[in-house]
């Protein structure tokens, strides 16, 4: 993978008032990357997102775009497409007339046509927006963000209000812009998603980064878990192991194979069933809860 | 600033109601001033109903519409969604307002020259046409200013209406009593200079370099307009 830094963000600070929403964040995102800014509710995602798409002013430090100032927008926005939050239409203008508006002021060139198929809503063209329901409306935001095939795309919580099939269709077309080498920074709530998709995730606790890494890396910093169910009385089991009520036992391990034979061995041993028996890695919403227990 | 041109301009005919509150009532209006001109030149000049339906327009038309829109594109997100595009914050507010501006003075140029038709021709077409050109300027800053005090289009109603009853207020004062007595007041307020130099433009009978220190004032509440439009004005919804 290409290593060319997009996006730098150095040592920046976004405040309110008193309120420090951003403390001294510093990272990069590499061209044709995938990545993911997640954090507690108030982590400063937002804050840290809209200084770098321009929207808003860092108190301190520095945010470099394509080597350019973000408030630089007429030299960087036609390489950006951003997919906001809130929707942000006007309610008389159709669909096919919001992607054109909002098309050309992005100084890129794509036909509505096009875009609209890629989104699904070809047939509602001359829809009026008012008339769109809320997913609907998050597809019209991802076809304007997509408009022209930018080089960068932000895509700020992309999948909330989506059918599963839309998600599917969404993801596909953001995979196939990265096999053209666009740069994503994606905010979600959906971690399976950031799971799946992002190549670094850069995790926010209270405006500043608890953690950055791929999700191995991320994932590697806690235990695996086994989760089973013994009748009373069981004999000593052969791991330590957390009991959590109802005969449920919870096993922490950094080598779950290793303590996942032992433990099937010793019930075999014991003739025991283990009942409703769970084993996996952590996944990243382990992670995230860890750091909102921090 | 094309771009957003079109697109507002399409929203105005496509909304009615917008339609009918912002270019129909003022039209109106007008209308009944220009069938009673007879009884309104008694009480003023041709120049008081000129100048009376150059702010008519432009209070209800042109700034009330102008805050309204704002406000509402505002709070849907709209102004943001502007600025998340390479269009630069000036072109944005340009595309913006431009349309109410050029239906405004489309309308005001239409109206009087209806009551020129029915009635007598202005003494001085360029010195009317500067004065509508600049009481649209003053009225398109007091509307960015305002806008930025405006949190909704229903609270539109309400902010817009000291501006709005203000104008058309000294409009009719200044086209009415004349600026004999309280001279230096009824020039500096808002309108009072512009509805002077709209009389003086129709009826004629003053110096035109006297009629141009006129617009003096009135360029003087453009550039206090824009700079409190630049203090006021926000592009997103308070948090």
């Amino acid at each position: 993978m290409p290593t060319t830094p997009v996006i730098e963000v150095e040592g920046l600070n976004v405040t309110y008032g008193d309120f420090h929403a951003v403390q001294d964040l510093s990272f990069h995102v590499r061209r044709g990357e995938l990545y993911a800014l997640l954090g507690t509710n108030g982590a400063g995602k937002t804050s840290t997102l809209e200084t770098i798409e321009g929207h808003r002013t860092a108190t301190s430090g520095t945010v470099r775009v394509f080597g350019q100032s973000p408030a630089d927008r007429s030299a960087v926005r036609p390489k950006m497409g951003i997919m906001l939050q809130d929707s942000g239409f006007t309610p008389d203008l159709t669909v096919a007339e919001s992607v054109r508006l909002v098309g050309a002021l992005t100084r890129r060139t794509d036909r509505v046509d096009r875009v609209l198929d890629v989104v699904d809503l070809t047939r509602k063209a001359d829809t009026k927006v008012s008339q769109l329901s809320g997913g609907e409306k998050r597809r019209l935001d991802f076809a304007t963000a997509v408009y022209g095939t930018p080089e960068l795309v932000f895509l700020d919580e992309p999948t909330t209000g989506l059918d599963i099939q839309s998600r599917d269709d969404l993801w596909s077309t953001v995979d196939k812009m990265r096999e053209t080498g666009t740069t994503v920074v994606l905010t979600t709530h959906y971690l399976e998603e950031a799971q799946q998709h992002a190549d670094r995730i850069g995790l926010m606790h209270r405006g500043r980064f608890h953690r950055e890494g791929t999700v191995a890396e991320l994932t590697r910093t806690l235990p695996s878990v086994i989760r089973f169910g013994l009748p009373a009385p069981a004999p000593a089991l052969p791991l330590q192991a957390t009991r959590e009520g109802d005969g449920r036992y919870l096993v922490e391990t950094f080598e779950l194979q290793k303590a996942m034979s032992a433990l099937l061995r010793w019930a075999e041993d014991h003739g025991l069933e283990l009942r409703d028996l769970e084993a996996g890695p952590t996944r990243l919403d382990d992670v995230f809860r860890a750091i909102g227990n921090a | 600033m094309l771009p957003i041109f079109l697109s507002e301009l399409t929203q105005i005919f496509r909304n009615r109601s917008v339609l009918i509150t912002s270019f129909v009532m003022p039209i109106a209006v007008s209308a009944f001033f220009l069938y009673q001109h007879d009884l309104f030149t008694q009480i003023g000049s041709l120049g008081y109903i000129a100048a009376i339906v150059m702010f008519t327009v432009c209070a209800f038309g042109l700034y009330a519409s102008s805050v309204t829109t704002l406000a509402s594109r505002r709070q849907n997100l709209f102004l943001k969604r502007l600025r998340s595009t390479a269009a630069g914050d000036a072109g944005i507010l340009a595309g913006l307002v431009l349309p109410a501006t050029a239906i405004a003075l489309v309308q005001v140029t239409a109206i009087m020259a209806v009551l020129a038709a029915v009635t007598t021709a202005p003494d001085n077409i360029v010195l009317l046409a500067l004065a509508v050109v600049t009481t649209a300027a003053m009225m398109v800053g007091l509307a960015l200013a305002t806008a930025g005090l405006t949190n909704s289009p229903e609270h539109a109603q309400v902010t817009t209406l000291p501006v709005c009853l203000g104008v058309v207020a000294v409009a009719s004062w200044v086209g009415i009593s004349g600026t004999e007595d309280l001279t230096l007041l009824k020039r500096l307020l808002p309108g009072g200079a512009a509805t002077e130099l709209v009389v003086n433009a129709w009826t004629g009978g003053v110096a035109t370099t006297d009629s141009l220190l006129l617009l003096a004032p009135t360029l003087a509440w453009v550039f206090l307009a824009a700079v409190l439009a630049s203090r006021l004005f926000r592009w997103e919804p308070r948090r």
